[in-house]
């Protein structure tokens, strides 16, 4: 540790230089690896919304309301069909406005209307089904969300293709910078490995101070961006909360485990610090390979 | 023991280095190659080295035909040799300790065998009180007994000296040898000069090169060209 921070000290330019290119590139990988999480989360709360919901006026009784149902569920293009009465309405108002006794006031579960919540078997009946219940007698309002899971999906497949575009050029145009400056310090020191290399030394032993410096500044670079990130996501919650009012946790599917992307949960925190640190070192050490080889493999004759 | 087999080694333009050369050193023999500039005095140390290889013939050195870069650990057999050089290359951002270390570090020696080593070396070449002092604080023969002490340092049993003392005043010249003479009978010396004075008076085996063939190998010879 005494000799790497020996090195960073005694050409502070280069290890600066290095450490605010990391800095950059691992701020600009969260900030997009957490966008994307972010929306597919918001997809998959979207998708897992009903797909077409009914509201019945007031006069409808409940045993029409489940004639509709029944009807729904004989077509074979629904998949489950939820009853919502005005007391599950009722409840579900309160438990999202507990905050606010102003709102809670004015409502009573008379005034709110029962209702259907209709998934399907496929996306394309959706439409059927909703020309369908437009025409059930007594019915107030037909709620048919499949623009909007079609514009988030195609947003998300839009944000993710740009991403890793981006986030590919970023990578390399970064590993190119860090080599490019590895170089120089590689070059101050050629006497010493030219040195090294007739006295026995293997690739590895003049390789691994090189390294051990890049990785170490891969690791702090990677530490310093987590916690800047985290510092902004908890300056920026209050906002968030209420932007997304109404929805507790934002998921995403990772092969069958519910990860909790919002709020951030331990688990996505460790992994996205895990993935940050894996990109810093990694960027570090490939970049530092490749610059230290063109000194360390000179073909002999 | 260190084997030339009809050793040759042309350059990529044509241009030979060395045609046919064979001899045999012994192990812990003091020789001196002579010639004049070009005459193949360093195409022979680096050959040795493997810092260069035959274009044909063998070069064998403990027992290990290094002739074939493909099947030879360069790093396994340097760790045995020192190397001194003309200008020195004592590395200037290191004090006299660091310098002398080097070769241990690679060798991955235990820090306190590196003390016990290198306070061996300096007292050997008598920098025992200059152990910290920078490059830049030492003259220049002081500067070539530090890439002395660093290339007798630890079980470097075979010392390559590419004309050692040509940046020294004659004195300095004496002083360095008789640093050589101290560890002779532990060590095979190969030293490549132009210095006609300690050729003569030391009395060693002498190769004669003359454009890249070797014409004269005298026991106890002189300086001859």
């Amino acid at each position: 540790m005494r000799e790497l921070l020996t090195s960073i000290r005694r050409t502070p330019y280069q290890s600066l230089a290095v450490f605010s290119s990391l800095l950059l590139t691992l701020f600009l990988s969260i900030v997009l690896i957490f966008c994307i999480n972010f929306l597919y989360g918001l997809l998959g709360y979207v998708e897992s919304r009903p797909q077409v919901s009914i509201y019945f006026q007031n006069q409808v009784s409940e045993s029409d309301i489940l004639k509709v149902k029944e009807e729904l569920l004989a077509s074979g293009k629904v998949e489950s069909v939820k009853y919502v009465s005005k007391n599950e309405a009722y409840d579900t108002y309160k438990q999202l406005n507990k905050d606010n006794p102003l709102l809670l006031e004015m409502v009573s579960p008379e005034i709110l209307p029962a209702s259907l919540e209709i998934f399907a078997t496929k996306p394309t009946y959706l439409p059927d089904i909703a020309n369908f219940l437009n025409s059930v007698s007594g019915k107030d309002e037909v709620n048919f969300q499949k623009n909007i899971v079609d514009k988030l999906l195609s947003l998300t497949s839009v944000v993710r293709v740009v991403s890793v575009s981006f986030f590919a050029f970023l990578m390399i145009t970064t590993i190119i910078i860090l080599m490019t400056i590895t170089h120089f310090k590689v070059a101050l020191k050629r006497d010493e490995i030219e040195l090294m290399r007739l006295m026995g030394a293997s690739a590895g032993y003049v390789r691994k101070p090189f390294l051990d410096e890049s990785m170490f500044l891969g690791f702090v670079s990677s530490t310093v961006v987590y916690l800047v990130f985290i510092g902004i996501v908890l300056l920026g919650n209050p906002a968030l909360e209420s932007y997304l009012r109404g929805i507790q946790t934002l998921f995403v599917d990772v092969y069958g485990y519910k990860l909790v992307v919002w709020p951030i949960s331990i688990p996505y925190g460790i992994g996205l610090y895990a993935l940050l640190t894996f990109f810093g070192v990694g960027m570090a050490a490939v970049s530092t390979y490749f610059a230290t080889h063109k000194y360390l493999f000179v073909e002999r004759t | 023991m260190i084997q030339f087999e009809n050793v040759s080694k042309l350059y990529p333009l044509g241009n030979a280095a060395l045609s046919d050369v064979s001899f045999a050193i012994e192990d812990n023999e003091f020789v001196f190659l002579v010639g004049t500039s070009g005459a193949g005095k360093t195409s022979i140390l680096n050959l040795i080295l493997g810092d260069l290889y035959p274009t044909s013939g063998s070069v064998i050195v403990d027992d290990r035909d290094i002739s074939n870069k493909k099947l030879v650990k360069f790093e396994e057999l340097r760790k045995h040799m020192g190397v001194i050089f003309q200008d020195f290359k004592v590395l200037q951002d290191k004090n006299v300790f660091e310098n002398i270390a080097l070769g241990l570090r690679i060798s991955n020696k235990p820090l306190t065998v590196i003390k016990e080593k290198v306070s061996e070396a300096l007292h050997l070449v008598g920098l025992s009180d200059k152990e910290f002092y920078f490059p830049l604080q030492l003259s220049a023969g002081e500067l070539q007994r530090v890439a002395i002490a660093r290339a007798l340092c630890g079980d470097r049993h075979i010392i390559l000296a590419d004309e050692p003392t040509g940046n020294l005043d004659p004195k300095t010249t004496w002083d360095i040898m008789k640093i050589f003479k101290k560890v002779e009978h532990e060590r095979t010396i190969i030293i490549a000069t132009h210095n006609t004075d300690i050729v003569n008076s030391m009395k060693k085996r002498v190769l004669v090169l003359k454009q890249g063939k070797l014409i004269k190998d005298m026991q106890k010879g002189g300086y001859e060209l």
